[in-house]
């Protein structure tokens, strides 16, 4: 078979449309931003509605691609320049450098020798992790990245020498490379809205407000805080969170559509903290509660739980209060009053930006109002890149990009 | 006759008469504009509610919420309206639309407004002295003397620091008409002839 498929993004559609093709006959190259594949799926604490982890399902996928010689994986990469037409496309991939080679048995001996430590970025920020660092503990590739903030230091000398398999390779450089593929899913994925941009939200005043994917990290076992939903001023637990639906969502200022998933997200992580803290009262606020797909079921058995109660109103503004309270006003739309209610840990629901908004295809895309990816000859969007919406949504749209652009590359 | 529960004439009414009353079509009742509202605390109904009550058909309720005339036009409301409702020109439209027809919801904006206009129409200016004791006089001699002994503390300040004029009652002495008074005076009986509210 001639031409081969290029997937852009190695998360859920990404990864989806990569086996799909793969494993119908065809050869696949996929480009990945992150040192590791999976996405933003990967840092999830549970799914809902089956409040399951979602590394099982990762699992099995990231085996099929370990076992199938038609898939060539570059992380650590992006796609700059796409050249030519629908079957015949010329793709330039920057990668940057890991400074780890494949000789690396993750034994860990880098991370214990360098001192320095960077934000995690796989924690959103939460935490901190070593500069010579393992992205997480189910990654794949499974292998270390050294940060290139400490390439050149003495950091950088510490881990090559603590290396017992030669595997730190401290001269690697960035690498242009070029690839020829007959037709491309862009599944780049999405970012969460920028929140601290709702000013009124007061988002950096506090550490105990945070964003619902943060909260994600807190819940996770290989989580900042190992799992345990603690507020981050002091590490106690906290009595009263509140959760706020359309943080910047439905908003013609911030992000005009719904993310489709915020309020499950929501209902789903209400659960993580009433499993961990028996005592602890949850409030979400609401304008509607829009459990999607088939998830009304979900919504009734939480709101089945006498501890978590449904407020509908929009927030209007967060401020820190006394006693590191923090106190939010709105106004019940269904009983007409205006309130003010004091919470100690306060989650935004933020939705998805396709991330085609903030970076867009280096080719000629036509592009709806909120920067989703159009359908095109030869180029087509998968997952959250074309529309917001969950999981399950993001693997089906993998799977119908992976036969369309089989649908081109076929008989040539 | 029974009356409805729910009045389609009066929103139609609102939508068609009122500035940009169609807005009104757009809110979703998230209740932002009521919590962004700096005198959300002086408020009987706020945005929403009023909104709301259009849509419900509610024409007594709404005519005559002081809200409509307390509305200062500082548009936070319309510019934090996640929808882009523009709050300010429906308020101001409501409160328009009702001395149209004769209604006064706040009696006291409709007398700072007289008390601010005929201070123009005298002399071209609106006076710092002038306004606020013709303002306070309208509730009577007696009351206007106490509300005037309320606001003492500022006064002296202002005065204090040269932004009031010391007068001992309204006109006297009187203030300085501005030059070209004629001119602007014929200006300003175009405009009331072209706006409904004989005070407002």
């Amino acid at each position: 078979m001639g031409q081969s498929i290029l997937v852009v993004g190695g998360g859920m559609s990404g990864v989806s449309a990569a086996l799909e093709a793969a494993e119908a006959g065809y050869d696949v190259v996929l480009v990945e931003k992150n040192p590791y594949l999976g996405g933003r799926v990967a840092q999830l604490h549970q799914y809902f509605p089956k409040l399951c982890p979602p590394y099982c399902g990762l699992e099995i996928n990231f085996k099929r691609i370990k076992s199938n010689p038609r898939i060539k994986l570059y992380t650590m990469s992006e796609v700059t320049g796409i050249q030519g037409e629908a079957g015949n496309y010329k793709v330039t991939i920057n990668q940057q450098p890991r400074y780890v080679n494949e000789r690396c048995t993750v034994c860990g001996k880098c991370g214990e020798a360098v001192e320095a430590t960077i934000p995690n970025p796989f924690d959103y920020g939460l935490g901190e992790i070593k500069a010579a660092y393992l992205p997480h503990e189910m990654a794949y590739p499974y292998r270390y990245v050294i940060d290139p903030s400490i390439v050149e230091t003495e950091d950088g000398t510490k881990a090559k020498e603590a290396c017992p398999y030669d595997a730190v390779v401290l001269d690697d450089t960035a690498k242009e490379v070029t690839e020829e593929a007959g037709a491309i899913v862009w599944a780049a994925g999405w970012s969460p809205y920028d929140i601290s941009k709702v000013e009124y939200y007061n988002f950096n005043s506090s550490p105990d407000i945070i964003s619902n994917v943060q909260m994600e990290r807190l819940a996770a076992s290989g989580g900042p805080t190992g799992g345990k939903i603690v507020k981050l001023s002091n590490g106690e637990a906290p009595k009263k969170v509140a959760f706020i639906q359309c943080a910047g969502s439905r908003d013609v200022n911030h992000l005009p559509f719904c993310s489709t998933i915020c309020c499950l997200a929501s209902l789903k992580q209400a659960t993580y903290v009433r499993e961990q803290l028996k005592d602890a009262e949850v409030t979400i606020y609401f304008i509607d509660i829009r459990a999607m797909d088939r998830n009304e079921d979900f919504y009734t058995k939480v709101k089945a739980d006498e501890k978590i109660s449904f407020v509908k109103s929009k927030i209007g503004l967060i401020e820190p209060g006394e006693n590191g309270m923090l106190v939010l006003e709105g106004e019940n739309t269904t009983t007409g009053e205006r309130f003010k209610a004091e919470h100690d840990l306060v989650v935004l629901a933020t939705g998805m930006q396709p991330n085609t908004d903030l970076s867009k295809i280096p080719a000629d895309m036509v592009y709806d109002e909120y920067g989703f990816v159009q359908a095109a000859e030869g180029i087509f969007g998968a997952g959250t890149v074309r529309r917001p919406g969950e999981v399950h949504v993001s693997v089906q749209d993998g799977t119908s990009a992976a036969l369309k652009a089989i649908q081109v590359v076929a008989g040539r | 006759m029974a009356t409805k529960a729910y009045d389609k004439s009066f929103r139609e009414e609102v939508y068609q008469n009122v500035d940009s009353g169609e807005d009104v079509k757009l809110c979703m009742q998230c209740g932002v504009c009521g919590i962004t509202c700096p005198l959300r605390g002086e408020m009987t109904h706020g945005p929403r509610q009023l909104w709301s009550l259009i849509r419900a058909g509610k024409r007594e309720e709404v005519m005559n919420s002081p809200d409509i005339m307390l509305c200062t036009s500082c548009y936070s409301c319309k510019v934090r309206c996640p929808r882009g409702v523009k709050v300010i020109d429906v308020m101001h439209g409501l409160a328009h639309y009702a001395l149209e027809q004769g209604i006064v919801p706040r009696k006291e904006t409709a007398k700072f407004g007289k008390a601010f206009w005929d201070s123009i129409y005298k002399t071209g200016r609106v006076d710092e002295t002038e306004v606020p004791m013709r303002y306070t006089m309208m509730a009577g001699p007696i009351h206007g003397i106490f509300n005037m002994l309320e606001m003492m503390d500022i006064g002296r300040a202002l005065l204090a620091h040269k932004r009031m004029k010391f007068k001992i009652g309204p006109g006297l002495p009187p203030s300085k008409k501005i030059r070209g008074m004629k001119g602007l005076k014929k200006m300003l009986d175009k405009a009331k002839s072209m706006s409904p509210g004989k005070e407002g």
